[in-house]
């Protein structure tokens, strides 16, 4: 499994639309909405805005997995795979462990711009930290896209990724504050899992550990898709 | 290879279905270990089909298939199978030679990743881009995956296909290499010739029947004969079906094609007509072994060969 694992990183790694979309945009994005916006208040805004572009980074990282699984499906690379001794659950895992390793570029990339053009300053911990739990948080939507990725076909896959993405992120605060959000809007938001996987980063960046609910709302979703993910992929097994 | 099992490959009544199409009919087929065996028939036999079978890539909807003596799935879980699938494409941004360790890698006992390439002759294209490679370098590509696991079965799917002349003389002495170590080889083709000079055996399938099971020597026999043709320039064509030796009668423009099982009578009778225009004798086609190793039409029995009707316009034969 590890050789899949390598295998499929190099192969993300060397793809340049990963490169200007997974890393690129979001520092873009949250340069524009902390300087051009005047959004907010200020400092508050530009740590916060941070975390949340640095999670909508990692969350357009990790639903690319999905995007590349469909189009290697399209080719037979999935095919290739069921014939080889490789059981479908290490097909499943490897790719999902393969896409959370590709998100980190683009977490490091929005926290240096963070720290390097706007000037946010928090404890050398609180760095690290929001680092990992960014990086780790990100796995259940590595699931959700891998999940779309063996159903669908390759175009209808990148159109429900970037529907989901979109859709869970502005739901889940990463684009506005929640706290703007109407009060029925703002219950919703609340268990969403990008409300509480930018909420693994808030946490940090206010110096406390993130709060149980947090920590147990993101386990189910990962079980949630972690099992949609591996259900499509014994569906596309059939079909493929 | 650990693997009891003297059979290699075993189809016990195997049906699958397609909507109303039935891909497999009913197949009955055991493959010792060792042996090297072609898959003949035109596209849409039920080649491909059997191959997906062989793999558990499919499941049929009656009988049972076994490889080694153990499921399909498991056979190849365990890494006792290898393919070359056709309808794969080479898969982006992976260089050939991680490619091939990388499908090595999951097998008990890989071959050496050079041994592999050197076998699919692709050693100086080792450190190019999958993606970037000609057909026939990605037909070779396919060939090494297969062969990168060391399986003890090999199944090639219709291997030569984009392969030129001097490419496919390369892959099927690899095939051969292959095969000599006591490895089992199966693989498809269309073409007869292909199969009779790589093969020890030759599986003939029709419309997802075993019309012709047998080494190339019976194959031919019973495919009948040899094939006449030579240009008309003004002769007639009714007389022809009546000429000695000939089964059937074929009409291309301006050339006649005879299926003859007696070729000295019939070019002596051509001759005796003036009708020697570019004469050509020629061992009976892949096609002309389907007039008489398939059904001539419904109800006809299959794999005995030669009916002796002149079939002056065959259903199967083509007209241009």
């Amino acid at each position: 499994m590890f050789e899949y694992i390598k295998l499929e990183m190099r192969r993300t790694l060397r793809d340049a639309s990963f490169v200007v979309f997974g890393i690129g945009m979001p520092v873009l994005m949250y340069l524009l909405f902390t300087n051009i916006g005047g959004g907010g208040n200020g400092d508050d805004w530009k740590v916060q805005s941070m975390i949340g572009m640095a999670a909508y980074g990692a969350l357009g990282a990790a639903m690319n997995a999905g995007t590349g699984v469909a189009a290697d499906k399209a080719i037979g690379w999935l095919r290739q795979l069921r014939i080889a001794p490789l059981a479908p659950t290490r097909v499943v895992t490897g790719r999902a462990i393969s896409g959370s390793v590709t998100v980190l570029p683009g977490i490091l990339a929005v926290l240096l711009s963070g720290a390097l053009i706007n000037g946010v300053r928090l404890d050398a911990w609180q760095w690290i930290v929001l680092t990992l739990l960014l990086w780790i948080g990100a796995l259940p939507f590595t699931m959700l896209g891998l999940g779309n990725g063996y159903r669908l076909s390759a175009q209808a896959t990148g159109v429900v990724n970037v529907a989901c993405l979109m859709g869970l992120a502005i739901l889940g605060g990463l684009w506005f504050p929640v706290s703007a959000f109407p009060g029925w809007l703002r219950g919703i938001a609340e268990y969403t899992p990008t409300h509480r996987f930018a909420d693994l980063g808030w946490a940090t960046s206010q110096g406390h550990a993130p709060g149980l609910a947090t920590v147990a709302l993101m386990g189910a979703w990962l079980v949630a898709f972690g099992a949609y993910a591996v259900v499509s992929y014994r569906r596309s097994a059939r079909t493929a | 290879m650990t693997t009891q099992s003297a059979t290699a490959v075993h189809f016990g009544g195997v049906v699958k279905s397609y909507g109303a199409v039935r891909a497999v009919n009913g197949a009955e087929l055991t493959i010792g270990r060792g042996e090297t065996v072609a898959l003949l028939g035109r596209n849409g036999a039920g080649k491909s089909t059997t191959i997906s079978l062989l793999l558990g890539l499919n499941e049929p909807d009656a009988g049972e298939v076994r490889i080694f003596g153990r499921t399909p799935q498991r056979a190849v879980r365990e890494g006792l199978v290898g393919a070359m699938l056709q309808d794969g494409q080479p898969i982006p941004r992976v260089t050939v030679r991680e490619l091939v360790s990388f499908i090595g890698s999951m097998y008990p006992e890989p071959m050496p990743v050079a041994e592999a390439l050197a076998l699919a002759g692709l050693t100086e294209f080792a450190d190019r881009r999958v993606d970037k490679l000609s057909g026939g370098q990605t037909q070779r590509v396919r060939f090494a995956t297969a062969l990168a696991g060391n399986p003890g079965l090999l199944l090639l799917d219709e291997p030569t296909a984009a392969l030129d002349v001097e490419a496919r003389r390369a892959f099927w002495e690899s095939m051969r290499t292959y095969a000599d170590r006591g490895n089992t080889v199966m693989f498809s083709t269309h073409y007869l010739e292909e199969a009779d000079d790589n093969a020890d055996r030759i599986v003939v399938i029709d419309r997802g029947r075993i019309v012709a099971d047998g080494p190339g020597e019976t194959i031919k026999r019973a495919a009948g004969g040899n094939l006449v043709s030579f240009d008309l320039a003004g002769t007639a064509t009714e007389g022809l079906s009546l000429l000695p030796g000939v089964v059937a009668v074929e009409v291309h423009g301006d050339r006649a094609r005879l299926r003859t099982d007696d070729s000295d009578a019939t070019v002596l009778a051509l001759v005796a007509m003036g009708a020697v225009r570019r004469l050509e004798v020629a061992p009976a086609s892949l096609e002309d072994a389907f007039l008489s190793l398939t059904s001539h039409g419904p109800g006809a029995t299959h794999g005995t060969g030669t009916t002796h009707q002149p079939l002056t316009a065959a259903p199967e034969s083509e007209t241009v």
